[in-house]
């Protein structure tokens, strides 16, 4: 509950928010939509504080931006070890440098009778916020290590499923406290944008590149608005300018795109005859193989049983992996019967394949998503992301001349007995009966 | 030709007696709020000086006004450009901080009253005006006036520079300093870097008038402009986090009032007027090299006698009674026709419509065994030992072109002469005819120059073009009455800041 009120509830209250308070502030009250500058009153300790925060904050801001607009090149870019290993200390370092410059303008604040004249609560409100969120960043770069790895299959999906309007929580609902309470102090800085001095974030002014350097106002109604006129036109006339600058470049990389692919394919390198028939070779011997390993595929599909391992291997704490006639993985542990127990590995919810050690309370960890299952009934604990239980799977206990002594099917219906003596040296099978009894 | 009028002013500072009337004036209408307590939109120097706030002229350090791009020919800021002004974003290393002007005090005055009885005197002790707390008082925004009798603030003058040491000491000699006063407000310059360096826009130049103004709405607190105007006459306000400046009192323009500061002006040293300019022409005049920025100045200024520009005047929407007040102007009488009233630094190009009288007083008279002279023998001679330097007169309102500033003293100089040999009789006519040839001046004009300075009326000094009271009233955010002693003015709401 509490959950879905800081991962849903609050994103969106924060969302709707940030948008229409700062909209409001910005249009009904433009005096005060900027940040109280105290440079005049204090600089040095400004100089230092400030400098090192935004430029801190703005790139680590850019690189969370990057991770979340671009997930793919993103990923693709974070598997390279050199890229992950440069940006996380990329990231840990500018994470210090805004904690540095935080804590300077914190004290600053703190110290300087002159800047608490012009402090409010709300400025400490947001300064101790900021300080506690660049602390949580810290915190995950350190504790939690390639954060620019994971984040793609967990806060950025998460991210997504919220500004598109279908909230899953269960991407972040079982990290741990310090990531969870990273994600929610996001939010809260969000929300508090419109009533804080964080809305000069969008104060930053970009027209200043644009505008004319003499800007000219008349009083009177009808030349103000010959001289909008003119302006309005020279406005269009760089608009103009600047589509056309746009279009043109984008043509010319384009043509340039063509023009090398076109080159390419009349000119471009040739294959020598035996290069080719060394290809060709190649590509033959790679379908040989591919036809081999179908076969094999469709025999091992087509045999009445499929072996397992020895029961003596199988243990109550460790499952051994296998591969079942669906070709799924699936795994064996040894029940507490004695008897094998045997269940899919194929993780309920996004297909991973489930982890195979047995932790204290009985269950399996998916480590994707962090679902955990129970081995005896297959069922995932009630707040994972997997909602389905993992399927069980029927198995045959045969002797070491092929004689049936019990067997099991997927519902658990066990046939036969044995006594110790004969399951000694028994082995584990998984039979095409059973297989196809379940389907 | 796009001809704009200009409602500019001549300070005549041989009339300047450094009484600071102007100064309260204003203070007392616009800057006795929270957060403006330190401003002195309009303040009066003592010169050679350091001004305030200190050193305001050394751009160097505040980095304010244009600078001459020696390859393209063109003006550029000195600081706060489209890149730098990114660069500078989260601190700006040219703004002046507090220390540059004072810290704004005030005395517990309510102590005189409810100290218990003792046997002392019960004390008003002086507390900040800004944190509340006592302090010890360092600084005020006139501590150099008349120097203070400390050699310090003149020595420190960066105009001073170019002086060889000689010169120096015999301008600092004991007891023998020699001195005049500046008094400074807004120049709403023509090409003001101001309005260029506004990263949000918000400050313009009234169509108009000329006036420059700040739109309390649309400011966002960067303070470029208080880096980039390069007399310091934009002051950032700590409480509501904008910059504010002089308004040239524009609402009492409108109802036909002169500013506060001139209608205060005990000395009348000061006149107001409409000047028509060519808006054209402006950025391409101040591209010259220094010494011939004044007469560039000029050029751009055009005669409101001459019936062509008359009829592209009108054809540009300005009335015939703006074109009649543009004729009776005293400012275009001294800056054009006399040519006696100068621009203050005129080589930061910013181009002032703020134009000096230079003083004569301090460059005539000498001390003679300690009594004071102003001896007639010799006269274009005293030029040359003058107690304050022509050289130094020539960096304030010349740009370091030494030749005008000479032609100016000489004619201020004939004129005097010509008025005593008239009144008093105890010179050689042949004399003044050879000085007034020297200052090329006509007795007719010297007639006028003298009743203009001397014997002017109110209607004389002050020739207000009838502002459009009724469209100004009709344009949003033109209400200072309402805001008052709360805000600042153009704005409705006051300002809650701190959020």
């Amino acid at each position: 509950m509490i959950d879905s009120v800081l991962f849903i509830a609050l994103p969106y209250l924060a969302i709707f928010v940030c948008v229409f308070g700062s909209i409001y502030r910005i249009r009904r009250q433009p005096i005060t939509y900027s940040s109280l500058s105290s440079q005049f009153l204090e600089n040095q300790g400004l100089l230092w504080g400030s400098v090192p925060w935004h430029i801190g904050i703005l790139l680590i801001l850019l690189g969370h931006f990057i991770a979340f607009l671009m997930p793919s090149l993103w990923q693709g870019a974070m598997s390279h070890a050199v890229v992950l290993a440069g940006v996380e200390s990329l990231g840990l370092g500018l994470a210090i440098v805004c904690t540095v410059g935080l804590v300077v303008l914190g004290v600053r604040r703190i110290t300087s009778a002159r800047i608490q004249a012009v402090t409010s609560g709300m400025d400490l409100i947001v300064l101790l916020l900021l300080l506690a969120q660049v602390g949580l960043g810290l915190a995950t770069a350190v504790m939690y290590r390639s954060g620019a790895l994971w984040c793609s299959a967990t806060t950025t999906p998460y991210v997504w499923s919220i500004v598109s309007f279908h909230p899953d929580m269960s991407f972040v609902q079982d990290m741990p406290v310090i990531i969870k309470g990273h994600i929610v102090g996001a939010w809260l800085l969000i929300l508090l944008t419109p009533f804080s001095r964080l809305i000069h974030m969008f104060a930053v002014p970009f027209q200043y590149l644009f505008r004319p350097p003499q800007q000219v106002v008349w009083t009177d109604p009808r030349r103000q608005e010959a001289a909008v006129e003119t302006l309005s036109e020279e406005e269009s006339r760089r608009h103009f300018l600047k589509a056309s600058v746009g279009i043109s470049s984008g043509l010319l990389l384009l043509g340039i795109g063509v023009t090398d692919k076109l080159a390419r394919f009349f000119f471009g390198p040739r294959l020598s005859q035996k290069e080719e028939a060394e290809l060709m070779q190649f590509r033959l011997d790679r379908l040989k193989l591919t036809a081999e390993q179908k076969q094999l595929e469709l025999e091992r599909q087509e045999s009445p049983y499929i072996l397992v391992g020895e029961l003596a291997d199988l243990s109550p704490d460790e499952g051994k992996y296998f591969i079942d006639y669906a070709m799924l993985p699936a795994m064996a542990f040894k029940g507490e019967d004695g008897l094998p127990l045997l269940l899919s590995a194929k993780c309920t919810h996004l297909g991973c394949t489930v982890g195979n050690k047995v932790d204290d309370k009985g269950k399996i960890l998916c480590p994707c998503h962090l679902s955990y299952f129970d081995i005896k009934s297959g069922e995932p604990n009630p707040n994972s992301p997997a909602k389905l239980p993992l399927p069980h799977i029927g198995w045959v206990l045969m002797d070491t001349r092929g004689n049936v002594l019990v067997s099991r099917t997927a519902s658990g219906q066990t046939k036969g007995s044995a006594d110790q003596a004969a399951l000694a040296g028994a082995r584990v099978y998984i039979a095409k009966s059973l297989a196809e009894e379940t389907t | 030709m796009d001809i704009r009028a200009q409602v500019s002013m001549v300070f005549h500072l041989d009339k300047c007696i450094g009484c600071h009337t102007c100064s309260v004036a204003c203070k007392n209408t616009w800057t006795d709020r929270p957060g403006a307590e330190y401003m002195w939109w309009n303040n009066v120097e003592t010169k050679p000086g350091t001004g305030f706030p200190t050193l305001w002229e050394d751009q160097e350090h505040y980095k304010g006004g244009w600078k001459l791009n020696e390859k393209s020919r063109k003006l550029e800021l000195r600081s706060q450009g489209k890149v730098d002004a990114f660069l500078k974003l989260f601190y700006n290393p040219n703004q002046p901080g507090l220390e540059d002007y004072y810290e704004p005090w005030t005395y517990k005055y309510a102590d005189l009253f409810d100290a218990p009885e003792g046997d002392d005197q019960p004390t008003a002790i002086p507390v900040s005006q800004i944190t509340g707390e006592p302090v010890e008082i360092k600084a005020g925004p006139n501590w150099d006036d008349d120097l203070s009798g400390s050699t310090i603030y003149a020595e420190n003058d960066i105009n001073l520079d170019e002086l060889s040491e000689d010169e120096r000491e015999q301008l600092f000699e004991i007891e023998r300093v020699s001195m005049m006063y500046l008094p400074r407000i807004c120049n709403h310059c023509a090409n003001p870097s101001c309005v260029a360096a506004c990263p949000s826009g918000a400050i313009y130049k009234r169509g108009e008038d000329g006036i420059v103004l700040i739109n309390q709405d649309v400011c966002k607190g960067w303070r470029a402009c208080v880096s980039a105007c390069p007399y310091k006459k934009i002051y950032y306000n700590w409480k509501t986090g904008k910059s504010e400046k002089c308004i040239l009192c524009y609402p009492k323009l409108e109802t036909g009032q002169p500013p506060n500061c001139f209608q205060s002006c005990v000395g009348r040293i000061r006149y107001l007027g409409v000047l028509l300019f060519d808006a054209d022409r402006v950025p391409d005049a101040m591209t010259v090299p220094d010494h011939a920025l004044v007469e560039s100045q000029r050029s751009v200024i055009l005669d409101p006698f001459d019936p062509h520009i008359i009829e592209l005047a009108r054809a540009n929407g300005i009335s015939d009674e703006f074109i009649y007040a543009a004729q009776r102007s005293p400012v275009y009488k001294y800056v054009m026709k006399w040519k006696i009233a100068l621009p203050l630094h005129v080589e930061y190009r910013t181009m002032p419509m703020l134009f000096y009288v230079p003083p004569l007083l301090p460059v005539m008279g000498k001390l003679d065994n300690g009594t004071y002279d102003n001896e007639v023998d010799g006269f274009f001679a005293s030029l040359d030992k003058s107690r304050l330097p022509i050289k130094y007169l020539a960096r304030l309102f010349s740009a370091g072109n030494e030749e005008i500033l000479e032609s100016v003293i000489k004619k201020l100089m004939a004129v005097r002469y010509y008025k005593r040999s008239m009144e008093i009789e105890d010179l050689d006519l042949v004399l003044i005819s050879r000085m007034m040839r020297e200052g090329n001046v006509t007795p007719q004009e010297a007639e006028e120059i003298y009743a203009l300075t001397a014997l002017p009326t109110v209607d004389e000094r002050f020739v207000l073009p009838p502002l459009q009271r009724e469209e100004a009233m009709s344009s949003p955010n033109l209400d200072p009455e309402t805001c008052r002693g709360c805000s600042g003015f153009g704005c409705h709401d006051a300002p809650a800041r701190g959020a």
